[in-house]
Parts: structure tokens; sequence; C-alpha cells
């Protein structure tokens, strides 16, 4: 889920210091943090302490630490001082100083500890207070109650898991259909979504506002399509809390709650008393984004679905309990021929649209659609940002059941033909016969000497990008002009 | 005295680079727009021609591929 970083310029600018930027690939490629991530790029110390008063926040953090770095928690959590580094790090064995060295920088970049000096001069571990504190009520109890507590009567209808599941997937399908421009033609989704949502899919740049279409789905939009719910849902409700303090909501709090949900027992219900303004109306969001199910808008129970469920969990989302032919389609549904074609078991129009970004659809039947992969249908993705990965991934991610029963596919990883698999990626890369990296040259240096002091420094800061000391002559990164050009008046005014 | 010049530095395979010096002599695109011929592998060229270099590219690329299957087969 690494996707290259370069989204909207509000956060290309932080990690751009020294890397290539495309010129011609256009802006903007969707990325998808996971929550370490998300704490360590969007928040300061300072919000990070404010989330770490909440407890489910401390827990989910807890949760997704590496093995090691939860151990070293655990074991200094109820050490009521600060334990000396030396100490910390003789708890692993020497070989796997690297592991090591990565859990504690984990837990330095999240803030969850410091380091002090003690007496002796020695420096130290500490846990940050707040941490500490939340964790252990999250361990022993205690504190303030959740939000989200128990009902105390039985619900007198209460719905079952399977039930849980499909109305969370047709809520989920209403975002998604909308995006591809599905929902108000079709009748099995009449509902169209919110502008709450809508304004949520602008804000995070899936669809953008155009003069004359109205409302269109942009390239990241298509990227979203491709990856799977439980990626999609994470990446949404991360836009999501992105806009909570425009909306004068309060960030940790929504967060908090997110994540009690996602601890919460799937098929159990809740009541929402006690929860302020504020969070009834996150909850009204959350159902109508199918993160939870509520019968009524007014009625004090509601019950988490799988969608909240897998917010935090790492691995591949539990499969969901749907009707047959629900899960076949989520299940697999393609099966691609080395012959290019593409087969797929769908009657869904979202699925049929994805499919269509890539693929030249040729025909079309009640339940089955045939296409074909070619150069074009495969070059006019990638133009639109798709890369040859996430088209790939997509056609193994729903490959049909029985395309994994051929030979090759038992032998190798991939269950695809690998003469497509290599295609799509020639493909791509017939594009990118050529890097551009914009910058300026240097030339006609009038000295050897000069030529080398300045190509060095300019390899000190990180910016030469090509260089020949025969022809004299250096191209810098365009951001590093200014610092190699003052570097230089310096340096010929100084050495005359 | 240094002479210093804003650009894009392009990065390509020898084949390609030549068929880009080939563009520049017949003033292909209009104009000259390489500013410096630095090895075989890297050219310095103007910024504000790349995206129309790019399109005749990708036109190159369209002429030299061929269909890999039949449709209505």
């Amino acid at each position: 889920m690494a996707m290259a970083d370069t989204k909207s310029g509000r956060y290309a600018s932080a990690g751009s210091s020294n890397s290539v930027v495309p010129l011609v690939q256009g802006p903007a490629n969707l990325e998808c943090k996971d929550f370490q991530e998300y704490l360590r790029t969007r928040q300061t110390a300072e919000t990070l302490e404010k989330l770490y008063n909440y407890p489910p926040i401390c827990l989910a953090v807890f949760r997704e630490l590496p093995e090691l770095a939860r151990q070293f928690i655990i074991r200094i959590l109820f050490v009521d001082q600060p334990v000396p580094q030396a100490v910390v790090t003789s708890w692993g064995a020497q070989r796997f100083a690297k592991e090591q060295t990565e859990a504690t920088s984990c837990l330095s970049d999240l803030n969850v500890w410091r380091v002090t000096a003690i007496p002796g001069g020695l420096s130290a571990w500490e846990l940050s207070p707040t941490f500490k504190k939340s964790v252990r009520q999250v361990l022993l109890g205690g504190g303030k109650p959740w939000p989200m507590t128990n009902t105390l009567e039985k619900d007198s209808k209460p719905r079952d898991i399977a039930f849980l599941d499909s109305y969370a997937m047709s809520r989920w399908r209403c975002v998604l259909h909308y995006m591809v421009g599905t929902g108000n033609r079709n009748g099995t989704d009449a509902e169209a979504i919110s502008p709450d949502a809508v304004r949520i899919l602008l804000h995070a740049n899936l669809m953008k506002r155009d003069e004359r279409d109205g409302i269109t789905i942009t390239r990241q939009g298509f990227q979203f399509l491709l990856l799977d719910t439980r990626a999609q849902v994470w990446h949404f409700m991360l836009q999501y809390l992105d806009t909570c303090e425009e909306r004068g909501v309060s960030l940790p709090e929504c967060l908090s709650m997110l994540f009690q949900l996602s601890f919460s027992t799937l098929g159990r219900d809740y009541s929402s008393e006690g929860m302020n303004s504020q969070m009834l109306s996150f909850l009204q969001h959350l159902r109508e984004f199918g993160l939870v199910f509520q019968r009524k808008r007014k009625e004090g129970r509601f019950y988490p679905t799988r969608l909240a469920l897998n917010v935090t969990s790492k691995e591949a989302a539990t499969t969901m309990t749907v009707s047959d032919e629900e899960a076949m389609q989520d299940s697999g549904y393609i099966v691609v021929e080395t012959n290019y074609r593409v087969y797929a078991y769908t009657d869904s129009p979202l699925q049929v649209a994805v499919l269509g970004l890539f693929t030249e659809l040729l025909y079309r039947f009640p339940n089955l659609v045939v296409g074909v992969l070619t150069r074009d249908s495969v070059r006019q993705a990638l133009r639109g940002g798709i890369t040859a990965e996430q088209i790939v991934s997509y056609l193994q991610q729903y490959a049909h059941p029985n395309m994994k029963l051929v030979e090759s596919a038992i032998q190798s990883k991939s269950c695809l033909p690998p003469t497509v698999v290599d295609q799509i990626k020639l493909w791509e890369m017939e594009r990118n016969r050529f890097t551009y990296t914009e910058g300026v040259v240097y030339n006609q240096f009038l000295s050897q000497n000069d030529f080398v002091t300045l190509r060095d420094y300019a390899q000190s800061i990180h910016v030469l990008v090509w260089q020949n000391e025969r022809t004299r002559t250096m191209v810098v990164q365009k951001h590093g002009h200014d610092d190699v050009k003052r570097y230089w008046k310096k340096y010929s005014k100084g050495g005359g | 005295m240094v002479n210093v010049m804003k650009g894009v530095l392009v990065e390509c395979d020898p084949a390609m680079k030549q068929f880009l010096l080939h563009l520049d002599e017949k003033l292909a695109l209009g104009r000259k727009f390489i500013i410096q011929d630095l090895d075989e592998s890297h050219l310095f060229i103007s910024t504000d021609i790349v995206e129309v270099l790019q399109a005749r590219v990708d036109d190159l690329m369209d002429r030299i591929s061929f269909p890999l299957h039949d449709k209505d087969a």
C-alpha cells in the first residue's frame, strides 16, 4: 500500500527535499497511510499528547506497534521512573539490533516515549505520562466511562451478522456507486449520498467539481476504487477526520469513537446514551457510510458493522458472511486468459465501471461482461494515473476461484497469466523511457578547482543530479539552485 | 565566470536520445530545444518543451506498436 506521496501540495512540500519531482507524470497519486504514518505525518507532538488522553486511541496505537515496541512498553509501563537506555538495549539479543532500533525510533516518532537525563549523566527513556495513564486505564479499567455503552434492554428485533454485513456493504457501495456515477441511474441503490459525504469526497480529491460536468471523479478516485474495501474505508475515514476541525468537531473525540467501534463486538447492540451532540452527528455519518447500523435516526441503539471493526486491523479484512451470490462477487469474478481476454462474472454496474477503466469492453450479458486488455485501454488507464501494479493487483484480488486451480497458478505466486502481467508492466515502462528532472546546468567554469569546489558543495547538500569533470559541467536540482548560487558568490568573493 | 541556465535534465537510453537529437535538428517541434548534450544518456533541454515532447514520443510509440491480438477472434 505504499503509494507515492505527493498529495495536493499540502503535504508534498514537506517530503520533497531531495526526491526527484516528476514533471510530466502529473500531480498526485493516491496515498494510503496506515495509522502510524497518519499520526507521524499529520500530528505534532502537542496534538499527539491530546490524542493520548483518550484510552481507545492509545490502545489502537499500542496494537499497531511492532512486537518489540509493545514488549518495551509493557515492561516499563509500571515502572515509575525513567529507564536507562542501556537497560532497554540489553533486553534484546545483539542479532536483533536492527529490529530494536526500529522499535525504538518508532516509539520516539509517535511521541510515546522520550529521552530524559537521569542522575549520573545517563540518558533514559520515559513514557509519555499521558500515554502511560491511558494504557494503564485500558488494561486495568477505571477512568471515565466510554460514551459507547452496552444497552440495558434487549433488542426486541435483534439483527444478525449476515444482515449487518449486507447492510454495511450496500451502504458503502452507495458511496462507490456515486463516485462512478451509477448511483442515481440505477434503481437498486436509489438513495443518493448526503452533501456531507460529497464534501468529503471533494476534500479527499477523490472527486472534483467541474464547471461543465458538475462533480466528476479524479485520478485519485480511480485509484481509490481499485483498493480493497478495508483500505477504502480507512482512507475515507482519515479524510473525514481531516474535515473535523473545520466543522468544529473535536478530532480526538471522533478518532477515539472510531476506535471504540473497532473494538466492539460484531452483532451486538450498543447504546448511544450519554453521547454529546457532536458524537451523535458523527454517528449519523458513520451510519450513512455503513459503519454502524441504526434502525431509526433517533433510536438510542446501534450495531457496529464489520466495516467499523476492520478499521484498525492490519491484516486483510475478515471475510463477510453475505449471501452466496455476493460472496462470489467479493471473492472473485474475473477470469483473465493468455489472449488478454477478460471475462467478468458480475452484474454490478460498479464492478463493470471499474473494469472499464482499463479494459475495452466487448460484450455484455446479464451476468457476464467480456472485455479485452489492449494497449490503448491500459494506456488510457495509465494516463489517468492508475499504475500497472494497481491493475495487476486488482485483477489478482478479484480473480475467479477457478483461476487459482490452473497448473501454472499453483506453481507461481500469481494466478494471472504471466504474459499478461508482464505486458501490462511493459506498457507502463514504455511510457517511462525518459526521466525528467527540473534543474539548473552550470558550465563554462574557468578552473578545475572552481568546478570541483562547487560540485562537492552541491553533492554535500544532496542537490547534485549529474556532473562531468572533463567538460566541467554539472546539473543541480531546481530547488537547490539558490543555495549553490549563494555558496558560489561567497566562494568567488573570498577566494578571488 | 560560470554560466548558469535553467532547464530540464532528461535521462534516457541512447536510442531515445538519438531520437531527441533528430527532433531537435529537424526542428520538428518548431524550434531547437536542446540546451546541452551532456553524455550518451543525458540531455539538458528547455522546460517549456517537455509536454510537447512527451506527446511526440507517445505518438512515436503508438506508431511502432502493433495490436497483439485479434479482437474478433
